[in-house]
């Protein structure tokens, strides 16, 4: 039809070849150009449709973060070790400030005064005016937020009498970190940043479970910043707080853990601090674990008094940076978890690794004797390897080896068992891989490789590695395997954390113990725990002074060097250490205890028997009772054991006396009268059994003040009666056990000092005899 | 030149008193397709300005709206009453006077387009004069002269006949006025404007029987234009390069590029709803204006856009096809002008707004703001109208 209306030769109507012209374009600009053109719109639109739709709501939408409460840290009594308070950050909006034309003078004197902070500084954020966010401060607590929230409020009356508050202050949810027990466990729990998260610790290992999600409100905003008009579009994403984690931690054993550290690094006159391990022998939970000394996580950042004037005498002459980098030191050494972090050679108290293998791989057996005649020679030494004791301990049993921590001994069983089997041993006690502990930062142990250590030709390796040297291990590692050995042969997996609870207080999951392998049969276990009874229970033991009368403790003493100290400097360096377990016939705690670089000026002989083993044997007297184990005496035990003095106030003196003597006490009665009106030692007092009580019956007691009598170096039974000459009285602590060798070693009042009478001196029994690299 | 139009008007062999009778006379009835279509867009285009620019006359940043939400749409919509009025007027006119208006209209055109370089007839805004400020409105001589070309080009191709093959008649007269144009435009100055002026000489000689191997040599020319301005002119460096990628420059060139397409991407399949956009909240530029598509991607989605695109391509298919249909020739050359015209207005701006090619300020017929340019295109679809009356009715 187009073209049929073709006619020729009339000039005044459109030729041919302009119709086709005309629908070339028709095609072309009416088709295929809108083709194309929607081409291009569904590759935008369709294709991709969410790479712009997320830019573009990126750049509509305007956050603001509602901050997830941060989870509590307990203790496995619920004690709260970790909090998070809420606090608020203040900030300015400069840009609103412009915006609402309100006055930045009278905004910054009146945040200045009630944040205490300076107006000038103030003053100077509100001249940001491009700015949205301008921190003015951080952390504030709740009654001084609610001040800046009613100056908020408050705000201002313009010219025509109209109220407005003031838009551009803000005010935003956050929170702080309390450590209610400050500095306790303190490399345990660890501790969060500025921004809430954590930087060590638990609080680092746990920081994802307790941070929680923060929440968000969303704005749709135009490209001023406001609000969209006529779009209410706004979307809250809520909050979710974080999980709380309940550790394995018990805030009393670690109280415990923590003083008698302090105490032994006091005493000792520790020089590179001391760390400290409870676990929980069954299932390897940490019950305690120290690493002297504290810091507050409340405050994590400041060093020590002590630390700060050895820095301030270091640093003179040094330069800026340098005295930085020494600030920095000091820090990370004050954060550094000993007692997983460093390795160390665990000397003497790794025999009980020795022990349990030798049983379990049958290369010795109860009936087994060695003889010591003071060195050994080794194949592959060009010199004999040396007993502590270099006379020599003669014809010894297993346990008199284990007693008398004999190094010819257990060289002996070593080299029975032989490396391929030791090897295995180390293995299967998990020394060659760590523990997998929750808890960041566990260092590695260092054992000569196979081809060094299986050398037919060369058994020194061997025969040191034996009794503990030449390889170096953490102190978790090793409490971890002796807990196998004391538990039946089980190696736990060690944990800390036993609890994970939701922000509503619902459990969300719980830890269960993790067995690794069987390492060795119960019956071999049972054998060690009997062995190593003695080294304690013994007064001829090398670790007596880790005894607790009515408790059956089991340990082993170990006195190192610190090799890498050693090849650093040159000069020796002595680590201390002890591994104490109870009670022996069915194990339920296990304390190791490491003292470094003791200071021999300090009066105590440099070992593990006479340092390390008496802190062991002081938290197991805590530690055992408050976990409910009741103590068992023996016979003889009962006599040495210190008893509470009753009340016999108001008693006739006959009752009272037959009441003090039923509790093995003698009593003395002074005066006529009908009733006991006043009584020496007080009520409730604990003192040595035997003491004699004196019973005033209308009696005036004197009141004269009495000397306290020098005690050190005497037998606690020879104490007890000095002192009461003066009406004084001795409790004891440390190793109560008769024994010749067992003396006074410290009093806790001063010879000479003028007190009532009455008063209680607690002495320490201590077997200072037991001196050596055992 | 001055010959030229002195050929065209004496060419005329009426005056406009003689067309008053065919004005009121009987002819056939104004195509009804072509005519429901232009009002059905130019309602959508008029409810999309509301939609589009409401939140910029809120906030006026640029302080001319006192806050008025609806002060664009309300003018917008006036033009277009306006405009509908203006549009069948046109309609009653016969061919036979635009083309004896044609020389006319180009003098003026030329004479605007001088007139508005004289500083205090022509507003300067943003460092172009462009404007002529009539106190109730602005315009553009440029739009005038868009509709001068195709009717001036027209009456001169049909002058020419068979002479279109000859240098002379076929090159001469056309490459002299759209050079004096070109000119003119260049001092504003006013690339787009060129550009779519050059293009709508070039139809026109394309319709009018030029030797394709003149477009061939047109071409390489234009071709080599560009690579000239492309080495001389940084700006149009930088243009292009924000349109191989937006994403380098998000302060400068790019930006609004990168607006629009966010705008578009973000529209999806179904888009946000009429009224919906996020975009339009001052992040767009020219939202209301040059980029009013892009709003139209973001509410209307996907389908919208095809079904809008789609009315567009009838409207320019319908415009063509009475061009075709239509027996006297100088009525074709105007009418396939006037549809090229409005089809690269569309085709150029949904390009740009799609970052399909360099960005240039195009506006989109019966879309975008603007009262003068509205006025002049209802003008342009009311002569093919008018067209339409003189195809007879089908047997």
């Amino acid at each position: 039809m187009l073209f049929k209306k073709r006619r020729t030769g009339q000039s005044a109507t459109p030729n041919r070849m302009m119709l086709r012209r005309t629908l070339f374009l028709m095609i072309v600009c009416g088709i295929v150009a809108f083709i194309a053109l929607g081409a291009r719109l569904f590759q935008l639109q369709v294709l991709d449709h969410e790479m712009y739709e997320t830019a573009a709501v990126e750049q509509q939408l305007r956050q603001t973060t509602v901050t997830a409460k941060r989870g509590t840290i307990y203790d496995r009594n619920m004690n709260i070790l970790a909090m998070s308070a809420s606090v608020s950050n203040i900030y300015l909006s400069p840009a609103e400030i412009v915006m609402y034309d309100e006055d930045p003078a009278a905004i910054a004197s009146g945040l200045a005064e009630i944040l205490g902070l300076d107006y000038a500084d103030v003053f100077e954020k509100t001249t940001h005016t491009n700015s949205w966010y301008m921190t003015i401060a951080r952390k504030v607590e709740d009654d001084v937020t609610d001040r800046v929230r009613q100056f908020k409020q408050d705000g201002y009356t313009d010219a025509d009498g109209k109220h407005h508050i003031y838009n551009g202050i803000k005010i935003e949810e956050a929170s702080k970190r309390y450590y209610p027990y400050s500095s306790l466990a303190c490399h345990v729990i660890g501790f969060v940043g500025s921004d809430d998260h954590g930087l060590a610790g638990l609080e680092y290992y746990y920081d994802d479970l307790l941070s929680g999600v923060d929440g968000r409100i969303v704005r749709a905003t135009n490209a001023n910043g406001t609000d969209m008009l006529f779009t209410d579009f706004e979307d809250y994403y809520d909050a979710e707080d974080g999980k709380s984690i309940v550790t394995t931690i018990d805030e009393t054993v670690q109280r415990y853990l923590e003083s008698r550290l302090a105490e032994a690094s006091e005493d000792y006159m520790l020089r590179d601090g001391a760390a400290g391990i409870v676990m929980d022998v069954d299932t390897a939970a940490i019950l305690g674990m120290a690493s002297v000394g504290n810091f507050d996580l409340n405050d994590y950042m400041a060093l020590s008094p002590e630390t700060l004037e050895s820095i301030e005498k270091e640093s003179v002459g040094m330069t800026v940076e340098e005295h930085d980098a020494l600030v920095e030191q000091e820090r990370s050494e004050m954060w550094r978890n000993k007692a997983l972090t460093e390795t160390y050679e665990p000397g003497s108290v790794f025999k009980i690794i020795t022990l349990a293998a030798g049983l379990e791989s049958g290369a010795v057996n109860m009936d087994s004797t060695f003889f010591c005649g003071g060195s050994i020679d080794v194949l592959g030494r060009t010199d004999p390897l040396n007993c502590a004791v270099l006379s020599g301990h003669g014809e010894l049993n297993l346990t008199e080896a284990a007693m008398h921590s004999c190094n010819v001994a257990f060289v002996t069983i070593g080299l029975r068992i032989g490396a391929e089997r030791f090897y295995d041993y180390v293995r299967a006690f998990g020394l060659f891989e760590k523990t997998g502990v929750d808890l960041t930062g566990e260092a590695g142990s260092i054992w000569w490789d196979e081809d060094t250590f299986f050398d037919k030709n060369n058994l020194s390796q061997l025969a040191a590695a034996a009794f503990g040297q030449t390889f170096t291990i953490t102190p978790l590692q090793l409490i971890t395997a002796v807990s196998a050995v004391a538990n039946g042969g089980y190696l736990m997996k060690p944990y800390l954390v036993k609890e994970v609870l939701n922000a509503d207080g619902t459990v969300a999951s719980q830890t269960e113990p993790t067995v690794i392998r069987q390492v060795i049969s119960e019956e071999t276990s049972r054998k060690c725990c009997q062995i190593l009874e003695q080294v304690v229970g013994d007064r001829n033991g090398t670790g007596v002074n880790a005894y607790v009368a009515g408790y059956r403790v089991c340990g082993k003493t170990g006195t190192s060097e610190d090799v890498t100290w050693e090849v650093a400097h040159g000069t020796k360096k002595y680590i201390a250490s002890f591994l104490g377990f109870a009670p022996a016939d069915d194990p339920k705690v296990a304390v190791l205890v490491i003292l470094k670089d003791p200071d021999p000026a300090c009066g105590y002989g440099v070992s593990g028997g006479t340092m390390a083993a008496p802190t062991v044997g002081a938290i197991l007297a805590d530690v055992l009772p408050y976990l409910g184990v009741e103590p068992e005496y023996g016979e003889g035990e009962e006599a040495i054991v210190d008893q509470r003095v009753p009340k016999l106030v108001g008693k006739t003196p006959s009752e009272a006396q037959a009441a003090a003597e039923a509790l093995g006490f003698s009593a003395r009665v002074l005066g006529e009268g009908a009733a006991v009106t006043a009584q020496l030692p007080a009520a409730n007092s604990k003192v040595a059994a035997g003491s004699e009580v004196i019973l005033y019956c209308d009696y005036q007691p004197s009141e004269e003040l009495v000397e306290v009598p020098n005690l050190l170096g005497a037998h606690y039974d020879d104490a007890r009666i000095v002192a009461g000459w003066d009406n004084l009285y001795v409790r004891g602590e440390g190793t109560m056990m008769d024994s010749d060798n067992i003396l006074i070693v410290s009093q806790s009042i001063e010879p000479g000092t003028m007190v009532e009478p009455g008063t209680v001196i607690t002495v320490r029994m201590n077997d200072a005899t037991k001196v050596g690299v055992f | 030149m001055a010959s030229n139009t002195a050929n065209a008007v004496s060419y005329g062999s009426s005056r406009l008193a003689d067309y008053t009778e065919d004005v009121t006379g009987e002819r056939g009835p104004v195509d009804l397709p072509f005519a429901l279509l232009s009002l059905l867009l130019l309602t959508i285009g008029v409810l999309m300005v509301l939609s589009a620019s409401f939140a910029r006359a809120y906030y006026d940043p640029s302080n001319t709206t006192g806050g008025n939400a609806t002060y664009y749409f309300v003018r917008q919509a006036l033009f277009a009453l306006c405009g509908v009025g203006v549009m069948f007027a046109c309609s009653r006119f016969p061919m036979s006077f635009y083309r004896s208006i044609s020389g006319v209209v180009m003098m003026v055109s030329i004479a605007l387009l001088a007139l508005v370089l004289v500083p205090g007839i022509g507003e300067k805004v943003n460092g172009a004069r462009r404007w002529i400020n009539l106190k109730f409105t602005t315009f553009q001589p440029s739009e005038i002269a868009k509709i001068g070309v195709i009717m001036y080009f027209a009456l001169l191709i049909c002058n020419a006949k068979e002479k279109m093959r000859s240098f002379k008649y076929g090159i001469m007269p056309f490459v002299t006025v759209l050079g004096i144009i070109c000119v003119l435009l260049y001092v504003e100055p006013h690339m787009s404007a060129i550009i779519i002026i050059l293009a709508i000489g070039m139809v026109m000689l394309f319709l009018g029987g030029l030797p394709l191997y003149w477009f061939i040599g047109g071409g390489t020319a234009a071709a080599a234009l560009l690579g000239i301005g492309y080495a001389i002119f940084p700006y149009v460096r930088d243009r292009f390069s924000a349109w191989l990628d937006p994403f380098s420059d998000l302060s400068g060139d790019g930006y609004q590029i990168v607006q629009s397409l966010y705008a578009i991407g973000s529209g999806g399949l179904l888009g946000k709803g009429l009224g919906a956009s996020l975009q339009k909240y001052l992040y767009l530029p020219e939202e209301h204006n040059d980029f009013i598509f892009s709003v139209y991607c973001e509410e209307l989605g996907f389908i919208g856009a095809m079904l809008l695109l789609a009315l567009f391509a009838l409207l320019i298919i319908r415009g063509y096809w009475l061009s075709m249909h239509v027996r006297d020739r100088y009525s074709a050359l105007v009418g396939a002008g006037i549809t090229t015209h409005l089809a690269m207005q569309v085709i150029l701006n949904v390009a740009v707004c799609t970052n399909s090619i360099p960005c240039t300020g195009i506006s989109l017929p019966l879309f975008s703001y603007g009262g003068t340019a509205l006025l002049l295109q209802m003008a342009e679809l009311g002569i093919i109208l008018s067209l339409s009356r003189d195809i007879p009715e089908k047997r």
